[in-house]
């Protein structure tokens, strides 16, 4: 393989602006670039300029801060797809002539669909694919966790599903840790699926939970069209690396709503669904509430906490909890040590989240 | 509470820990509360406390009665803890802060108070461990076990002394059991009912001055009270008991750790039950930890 070397001053990947996804790979693994080929990987880690500038102004670095976007900047992202129905859709490929920036958290690749709102992506040129000192294009799989299971008892596993998007289920995670860390419990805040960025990871850590992690720790960009057993290996991987920090509680996000089709998946397949103790569903509003609790039962879960935007509103708790089945549960009492300990009990004390019926 | 004359010879951790004030004979230390809802305390601490303080033993947390006599619960069991290197932290809920201290969720939320106490303390090494040995006197018992109902995890030994009355392990509404109050208290009492399980399996002894069976203008009374629980200090600490062997048996426990303990010769009064009831060992067991 021919790797074009570097020039040491200035050094463009050196120098660039690295996105959040890209925050596990060491700066000093870089010895060169290669080209874009149509074998890229979703993970391929890519030195590209701004080009022009489009929906995305801002980037998110990997060391936890936003920064602004010029035209003209080196960036260095990772190759992988998106799907977020309120932003884009998009696939993990580049074209050597202009790609699309899908996520400011770094995420490069080619965008086939957006929201209405949305302006088009912000595009990048990519100048290479780094590679090492041996020519191996680096790829984020490569800085991943190692693989290792979940703990065999002493963790306690809550799943954080939603209705959609922005249906709270970020905050329902990060109050709910606060409320078991502030009552004393180790707890791991976690995210299963998605793309990668910091908003969810740095609302975590803000919660206090002791172990915050997310798929791009277990090598992934975006879980986005990635095979189930392969992030069902990385929730796994996020939840033994929990079990080995001493945590108690583990509470995992799964992005986007039930009908997303990784998270529908994963909900679907047995060693996933009921190797959680508990399920928290978010919803936005109180026909959300009511429709999502009754996609989970069909799936054979039956959520332990329905929280989410519909808290927030008295009259939607109403009219949720009127239309039958369904407790609203505030992200107050979430975030509130005796609230916190008193679900985290019920959910121990229930053995899991599979429906009465579907047990029996 | 008096400062010391002469000046005390600070430990160099009480500076790190926040005192203003110490005793030089009794290693009692004044704490006070930082921040707008801070609980202040004082701390009992073994002799030379940077150097033998026993960092696997539980602290012990000791809370007044109505009269919040704090001083007096951290001198009371000081000289026992020091033999056992363990600290002793007395809370202070004032009352302008925490009228209703004792039923634990009321008006400044002393559960969350005494949480957050004892993360500062643990910041300082002096809450080394997850769980703490939680003892109330009177008004203090009444929050010691609610708290431990309420908080189980972080509860070692759970001692009380002479409470008025109980929150009971059965349908009744909050305050006086784990169902559903009305109003604003619909959530607490099935928010302790998720925890019974865990509270049951707690080392607890309920104890109580053997002529303290008087009904003063302190003993809460009404009908249901009266009828569940008793009329005096005596029957309610031996129906409780009772009551928590049941729920504990229904629950397939079968041998819960319960005791109790009528103190000779002792009426309500916590000096009393302390020298002549042998009260400091029922809360500092040799075998605590």
């Amino acid at each position: 393989m021919h790797v074009i070397p570097l020039v040491s001053t200035p050094d463009p990947a050196r120098n660039a602006k690295w996105a959040f996804s890209t925050r596990r790979v060491p700066r000093d693994r870089v010895a060169g670039l290669g080209p874009v080929t149509s074998a890229i990987r979703s993970g391929d880690v890519i030195l590209g300029r701004v080009d022009r500038i489009g929906s995305h102004r801002r980037i998110q670095l990997a060391s936890g801060r936003p920064a602004e976007l010029y035209e003209g900047d080196f960036v260095v992202l990772a190759c992988g797809a998106r799907y977020a129905p309120d932003q884009f859709e998009g696939v993990a490929e580049i074209d050597p002539d202009g790609t699309d920036m899908l996520a400011g958290g770094g995420v490069l690749g080619r965008m086939r669909a957006r929201h209405a709102r949305m302006a088009t992506p912000t595009r990048v040129v990519p100048l290479g694919l780094l590679r090492d000192d041996a020519g191996a294009a680096i790829n984020l799989a490569d800085h991943a966790l190692a693989e290792r299971p979940r703990p065999s008892s002493g963790l306690t596993v809550i799943g954080a599903v939603g209705a959609s998007m922005n249906a709270g289920k970020t905050t329902a995670v990060a109050s709910l840790a606060h409320g078991l860390v502030r009552a004393g419990y180790r707890v791991a805040a976690l995210k299963a699926t998605g793309t990668g960025a910091f908003g969810d990871f740095n609302a975590y850590v803000d919660s206090g939970a002791q172990v915050v992690a997310d798929f791009v720790d277990t090598g992934m960009v975006s879980t986005y069209g990635e095979p189930l057993e392969r992030i069902e290996t990385g929730l796994e991987t996020l939840l033994g690396y929990a079990g080995a920090q001493g945590c108690e509680v583990a509470l995992i996000e799964l992005a986007d709503g039930v009908f997303q089709a990784e998270t529908a998946g994963l909900l679907r397949t047995s060693g996933v669904r009921d190797g959680f103790d508990g399920i928290l569903f978010a919803a936005p509003d109180a026909a959300s509430a009511v429709g999502g609790c009754a996609v989970l039962r069909d799936m054979g879960i039956e959520p332990d906490v329905v929280t989410g935007m519909v808290g927030c509103s008295p009259l939607a708790t109403l009219e949720a909890e009127s239309a039958g089945g369904v407790r609203i549960v505030t992200k107050d009492t979430l975030a509130d040590p005796a609230g916190a300990g008193a679900i985290l009990a019920e959910i121990r004390g229930k053995g899991g989240v599979a429906r009465k019926d579907r047990a029996a | 509470m008096l400062m010391p004359s002469p000046p005390t010879p600070f430990d160099p951790r009480h500076a790190c820990i926040g005192v203003t004030r110490a005793d030089t004979d009794t290693h009692l230390v004044w704490r006070p509360g930082r921040g707008a809802r801070g609980l202040s305390c004082w701390i009992a601490l073994p002799p030379n406390v940077a150097s033998s303080l026993d960092t696997e033993a539980r602290p012990l947390v000791a809370v007044h009665g109505i009269h919040r006599g704090a001083r007096a619960q951290a001198k009371g069991f000081a000289a026992r803890a020091g033999i056992q290197q363990r600290i002793v932290i007395a809370p202070l809920f004032d009352a302008e802060a925490w009228p209703r201290y004792q039923q634990v969720v009321r008006k400044g939320r002393a559960d969350i108070a005494l949480l957050e106490l004892l993360r500062d303390l643990h910041v300082y090494g002096l809450v080394p461990t997850e769980r703490v040995d939680l003892f109330g006197y009177s008004g203090g018992a009444q929050f010691a076990h609610r708290f431990a109902m309420l908080h189980p995890q972080r509860v070692g030994r759970l001692t009380l002394s002479s409470a008025g009355w109980y929150t009971a392990p059965d349908d009744g509404a909050f305050p006086y059991g784990l169902g559903p109050g009305t109003g604003g208290d619909s959530a607490w009492g099935p928010r302790l009912a998720a925890r019974l399980d865990e509270f049951l399996r707690l080392p607890i002894t309920v104890a109580v001055g053997a002529r303290d069976d008087v009904v003063d203008q302190n003993t809460r009374s009404n009908k249901v009270l009266d009828q569940t629980q008793g009329r005096t200090r005596v029957e309610r600490a031996a129906r409780w008991v009772a009551a928590l062997d049941r729920a504990a048996r229904a629950r397939g426990l079968s041998d819960p750790d319960l005791r109790h303990e009528l103190l000779p010769g002792c009426g309500h009064d916590f000096n009393d039950c302390l020298t002549r009831g042998g009260l400091a060992a029922l809360v500092l067991p040799d075998s605590a930890n």
